[in-house]
C-alpha cells in the first residue's frame, strides 16, 4: 500500500505536463491568430479558436488545481465571448491588450512549470486593463452585425438562441467510461459549474449504478456511475456542452432540450419565426460529441484541431536519441562487414556481397528515416517574428513588412533551440539598424515600408537561413571608423567582405546611439560564436542604398558530421568537412621561416603549420610536409594548415560523446567509431589553434625526427 | 536471535561476500563483483594526446567509448605488456564505465566477514585509502579495493571533476 503514495504523485506530475504543454500550445495558438489578424476583425471561426484556445487554458488550470491562471483567462474569456456574441464592438486595441493578457498566462505557466518569477502587478494590469474593454467596451452597431457575413452558419442558431434571454430547459444525462476517475477529471466539479449556469433552483442531478459488480471484482478507482441532470438556464446548449469540454468524446454525453413553456414554441421548429435564420434547429441532440468540435469538421474550419488532422505522437526526445545512435551502431557492423566483405572473393561469395549491398543500402534509408524524426520545420522558430517584428517596430517608429520563405524547411530540434536567438539577434538589427524611417526611405526613392525577409532553404546538405532587409547597407566608412575607435585591426585596402567581417569583432557597434533593442556592442561576435558552436557558418552581404543579407549556414544535424578521416603515425583521426577549404601537397619553394617557425605559402597567404603528430604526440615517418599532407582550414577568418601524413576518406560520422565516461580530451569535439571499430577523435580545430599557441616552440624539421 | 538480526546478517554477507580477483605482478587483489561489468581481451585502443602513461586510452565497448587504464602502470608493478591474452576488466562505478588492464583475473570468492581483516598501513602497490580490508581464502591474502574510490579519484584522472565521496 506504500507504495501507492509515490506512485500517484508522479501521476499528477505527469498530467501537470500534460497541462503545461497543451496550455503552450493553447498560447501559440492564440497569438498566432491575433497577429495574422493585424487589426482586421476576426471572422466567426478566428473569434471561436481564440475563444477555445483561452476557455481550455481556463479549464484545465482549474482542473490542475492552478487557481491563479484562471484569474486572467476568465476575464479574458468574458471579454471574448461577448465580442464573440456581438454584444461589443472589436477594436484593434484589443489585439495587443489580448497579446499581453497572453504573455501574462506564459509567464504564469512558466512560474509553475520552471518555478520561474512571475509579477504579480502585470497580472493586475492586465486583468485591469480587460476588464475595463469588457464593461466599457464599444457597443456594436446592430446594424453591423447583422451584415456581417457568417461563415459557419451552423453554429448561428445556437448563437441565436441565447440573444433572446429566454429561460430554457435541458435534460442532460452523462456516462462516463470507466477510467474518468484516473484520467484524473472530477465529476463533483463539472457539476458544481453546471449548477452555477443554472438559474436560481433550476438545477437537479440524479445518479444511478451502471452496473454492479461482484464486491471481490470491485475496483473503486472505476466509474460505474451515470448521471442525469434537468437544468433550467439562459444559456445555449453551446455553452452546457462546453461544461464537458475536459471529458474526452468517448463518453456518453446526451443533451435534449425540453420544449418550452409556450406550446407554440415548442412545436415550432424555426425560431425566431421572423428571422432570417437558418432553419433553427436547435441541436436538440448532440450525441456523445461536443457541439464545436462538428464546427471544427466544417470545410476550411480555422481551428486548434487543424494541426491533429496529420496524426502525430509525442515521444520523448531521449527515446528518438536511442534510436538514433542504435541506427548509428547499425551502420558502423555494416561498414565493419563490408571492409571485412571486401577481401573475399567476389565470384565465389556473390550472394554475399549482393546481400551486403543490400544491407548497405537499408542501412542508410533506416538512417534518413531515423533522423528524420529529430527535424522539425523551422516555422517553429519564424513564428516567433511577425509578433516581435511588430513590436519593435511600433516602438521604434518603422513601417515594416515581414517576409517569410520556406518555413517548411525541416532542421534538427537540437539545432532549432539553439538558432533562435542569433536569428532574433539579426532581425532585430535589421529592424533597428538596417531599416530607415519611412521619411528617410521616401527620400531616397524608396516604399515608405521596408520589407525583412526570412528565408530558410536546404542547399547542399546544409541549412540556409538568410535575413535580409532592404535598408540603408552597411556603411564601409563608418565601420572603419568605428573599428580605429574600438581598437580593432583593419587596413583601407580590405575589401568590403573583410570589411563586414569586422563586424563581428567583440564590442562592435555602428549605431549610432545606443538603443535599448541593439547597439550595445554585444552582438554580432555572440551570434558569429553561437553559430560557429553549431558547426555552423555566417556571410554578409551588403550594398549601399540596397540593404544587407545575412547568412546562416548549418549542418543539417548535430549527430552525424561529414568529415575526412586523415591518417597520423598509426592514429586516425577525423577532420569535419565544414572547416577544410582544401589539401596540398606543398613544394619546397612553398615552405617558408618565419621567427623558426615553419609557414607555408598558398595563393600569395602565409599560413602557419600545425604538425598534428607534434600535438597529439605521435610517432611517424612524416615530419616534412613535403612528404605528407596539408590540409587548410578555416577557424572564421583565420586560416592554418594541419599536418598529416594521409588522406583516407571522406565520410559520414556518427559522432559520439567521450565525456560520457572519460573527460574532455583537449583539441576534440567527440569521437566516433571507425568501421573496422576502433575509435578516431573528431579534431575540433580551433581548439587545436590553442593548443599550438599554448605549446612550445615548433622545433623545426630537423630536430623532429626523434 | 531475532527474525530481524537474523535477515540482516544474511544481507551482510550476501552484500559483502563475493569478489572477483585479479593479480597485479605477485598480488592478488579483490574487487567487489557487483561492480564489475564484464571482462574482455585487451585490443584496438586508440590512443588519446597529453594523458598520463597509465591511461591507455579509449575503446567501443558496443559503441560506447569507454578509457582504459592500465593498473601495473599506475601502481609500477610487473611488466606492462600486451598479447592476447592481456585481461581487461570493465567495470561500472559512479555511472561510468571504465575499462582496467589487469595481469591476469583468477576467480570469484566467497568471504565471510571474520575473512575480512582491515587493511595494514603499508605494504601493497596501492594507497590505503582505496583499500578496504584484507581477505584470507585458503592461507592466501587477497587484497580488497574499494575500486568506486579509486576510480573516481583525482589521481587515476578519469574524471572531469572529484565527485563526492
Amino acid at each position: 500500500m506504500s507504495n501507492g503514495k509515490p506512485g500517484s504523485d508522479i501521476d499528477v506530475k505527469r498530467f501537470n505536463q500534460v497541462f503545461f504543454e497543451e496550455c503552450a500550445e493553447h498560447l501559440a495558438e492564440m497569438e498566432r491568430i491575433l497577429i495574422s489578424l493585424s487589426d482586421r476583425e476576426p471572422d466567426q471561426e478566428q473569434m471561436n479558436a481564440i475563444f477555445r484556445a483561452a476557455h481550455s487554458i481556463k479549464g484545465g488550470a482549474g482542473i490542475f488545481g492552478f487557481d491563479d491562471m484562471t484569474v486572467v483567462t476568465h476575464v479574458m474569456e468574458s471579454l471574448l465571448d461577448r465580442l464573440r456574441k456581438h454584444e461589443i464592438g472589436f477594436t484593434a486595441s484589443m489585439v495587443d491588450v489580448l497579446l499581453e493578457a497572453g504573455d501574462v498566462i506564459s509567464m504564469q505557466l512558466a512560474g509553475h512549470r520552471e518555478g520561474s518569477a512571475v509579477r504579480q502587478e502585470a497580472i493586475d494590469a492586465v486583468r485591469g486593463k480587460l476588464q475595463r474593454l469588457v464593461d466599457n467596451g464599444p457597443v456594436s452597431q446592430p446594424a453591423a452585425a447583422a451584415a456581417l457575413p457568417e461563415p459557419v452558419p451552423a453554429c448561428e442558431p445556437v448563437l441565436s438562441l441565447c440573444d433572446d434571454g429566454a429561460l430554457r430547459r435541458y435534460e442532460l444525462s452523462f456516462t462516463p467510461d470507466d477510467n474518468i476517475f484516473r484520467r484524473g477529471i472530477r465529476v463533483e466539479s463539472i457539476i458544481a459549474e453546471l449548477s452555477e449556469l443554472a438559474e436560481p433552483g433550476g438545477f437537479s442531478s440524479r445518479a444511478e449504478l451502471v452496473a454492479v459488480p461482484r464486491l471481490e471484482e470491485l475496483d473503486p478507482e472505476s466509474c460505474l456511475t451515470r448521471w442525469h441532470f434537468n437544468l433550467t438556464t439562459q444559456a445555449s446548449s453551446d455553452q452546457v456542452m462546453e461544461v464537458f469540454m475536459f471529458v474526452a468524446d468517448e463518453e456518453q454525453l446526451s443533451l435534449r432540450e425540453l420544449p418550452r413553456e409556450t406550446p407554440a414554441a415548442a412545436a415550432l421548429p424555426a425560431l425566431p419565426a421572423a428571422g432570417p435564420a437558418p432553419s433553427a434547429e436547435p441541436e436538440p441532440r448532440l450525441e456523445g460529441r461536443r457541439a464545436y468540435d462538428r464546427d471544427e469538421t466544417a470545410p476550411g474550419a480555422f481551428g486548434r484541431r487543424q494541426g491533429e488532422m496529420e496524426s502525430s505522437i509525442r515521444v520523448n526526445v531521449t527515446k528518438v536519441d536511442q534510436l538514433i545512435n542504435q541506427v548509428g551502431e547499425l551502420l558502423i557492423t555494416q561498414a565493419m562487414l563490408a571492409q571485412v566483405a571486401a577481401e573475399l572473393d567476389p565470384v565465389r561469395y556473390e550472394t554475399l556481397h549482393k546481400g551486403l549491398a543490400q544491407l548497405a543500402r537499408n542501412s542508410r534509408d533506416l538512417q534518413g528515416s531515423v533522423m528524420s524524426i529529430r527535424l522539425v520545420p523551422i516555422s517553429i522558430v519564424f513564428s516567433r517574428f511577425p509578433r516581435m517584428v511588430r513590436e519593435l517596430a511600433a516602438r521604434l517608429g518603422k513601417s515594416v513588412d515581414l517576409k517569410m520563405v520556406g518555413e517548411t524547411t525541416e532542421l534538427d530540434k537540437g539545432l532549432i533551440e539553439k538558432v533562435a536567438d542569433p536569428l532574433s539577434h539579426l532581425v532585430r538589427n535589421a529592424l533597428d539598424h538596417g531599416l530607415e524611417t519611412s521619411e528617410a526611405r521616401l527620400a531616397s526613392g524608396k516604399e515608405a515600408t521596408g520589407t525583412i525577409q526570412l528565408k530558410a532553404s536546404q542547399v547542399a546538405g546544409r541549412i540556409a537561413i538568410e535575413v535580409s532587409d532592404d535598408g540603408a547597407g552597411l556603411n564601409r566608412d563608418k565601420i572603419l571608423a568605428k573599428a580605429s575607435e574600438a581598437g580593432v585591426p583593419y587596413s583601407e585596402s580590405m575589401s568590403d567582405e573583410e570589411v563586414w567581417q569586422l563586424i563581428f569583432a567583440p564590442g562592435f557597434s555602428t549605431a549610432d546611439q545606443v538603443t535599448d533593442l541593439s547597439g550595445r556592442g554585444v552582438g554580432m561576435d555572440v551570434v558569429l560564436k553561437n553559430v560557429q558552436a553549431m558547426g555552423g557558418r555566417v556571410q554578409i552581404a551588403s550594398q549601399a542604398g540596397k540593404g544587407t543579407c545575412v547568412t546562416i549556414s548549418l549542418p543539417l544535424t548535430l549527430a552525424i558530421l561529414n568529415g575526412l578521416s586523415v591518417a597520423v603515425g598509426g592514429e586516425k583521426f577525423i577532420i569535419p568537412l565544414s572547416a577544410i577549404i582544401e589539401s596540398l601537397q606543398p613544394k619546397s619553394d612553398q615552405l617558408k621561416s618565419v621567427n623558426g617557425k615553419q609557414v607555408v605559402a598558398v595563393r600569395g597567404e602565409y599560413l602557419p603549420i600545425l604538425r598534428l603528430h607534434n600535438l597529439f604526440n605521435i610517432e611517424t615517418e612524416v615530419s616534412d610536409p613535403r612528404q605528407g599532407i596539408l590540409v587548410l582550414v578555416d577557424l572564421g577568418g583565420e586560416k592554418t594548415a594541419l599536418l598529416v601524413d594521409a588522406l583516407l576518406d571522406e565520410q559520414q560520422v556518427v559522432v559520439k560523446s567521450i565525456e560520457t565516461n572519460y573527460r574532455r580530451v583537449e583539441g576534440s569535439a567527440g569521437a566516433t567509431i571507425l568501421g573496422d571499430g576502433r575509435v578516431a577523435l573528431i579534431l575540433d580545430v580551433a581548439e587545436l589553434f590553442e593548443m599550438a599557441k599554448k605549446a612550445q616552440p615548433d622545433p623545426g624539421p630537423a630536430k623532429e625526427a626523434a | 536471535m531475532t527474525m530481524q538480526g537474523a535477515l540482516r546478517t544474511e544481507q551482510n554477507q550476501a552484500r559483502g561476500a563475493e569478489f572477483l580477483t585479479f593479480t597485479l605482478a605477485e598480488e592478488t587483489y579483490g574487487i567487489d563483483i557487483l561492480r564489475v561489468q564484464e571482462i574482455r581481451g585487451y585490443d584496438s585502443v586508440t590512443r588519446i594526446a597529453n594523458t598520463p602513461d597509465f591511461i591507455k586510452g579509449v575503446i567501443n565497448l558496443r559503441g560506447v567509448i569507454v578509457p582504459i587504464v592500465d593498473l601495473r602502470l599506475k601502481f609500477k608493478v610487473g611488466q606492462a605488456t600486451y598479447h592476447e591474452f592481456t585481461v581487461v576488466i570493465i567495470i561500472n562505478v559512479a555511472d561510468k564505465v571504465v575499462g582496467m588492464v589487469v595481469d591476469g583475473v583468477s576467480d570469484v570468492v566467497a568471504l565471510s566477514e571474520e575473512q575480512i581483516k582491515p587493511a595494514p598501513e603499508f605494504g601493497s602497490a596501492l594507497d590505503t585509502r582505496y583499500l578496504t580490508g584484507l581477505g584470507t581464502v585458503n592461507d592466501d591474502m587477497l587484497i580488497l579495493i574499494d575500486i568506486e574510490k579509486l576510480v573516481t579519484s583525482d589521481e587515476m584522472q578519469l574524471m572531469e571533476r572529484l565527485p563526492e565521496v
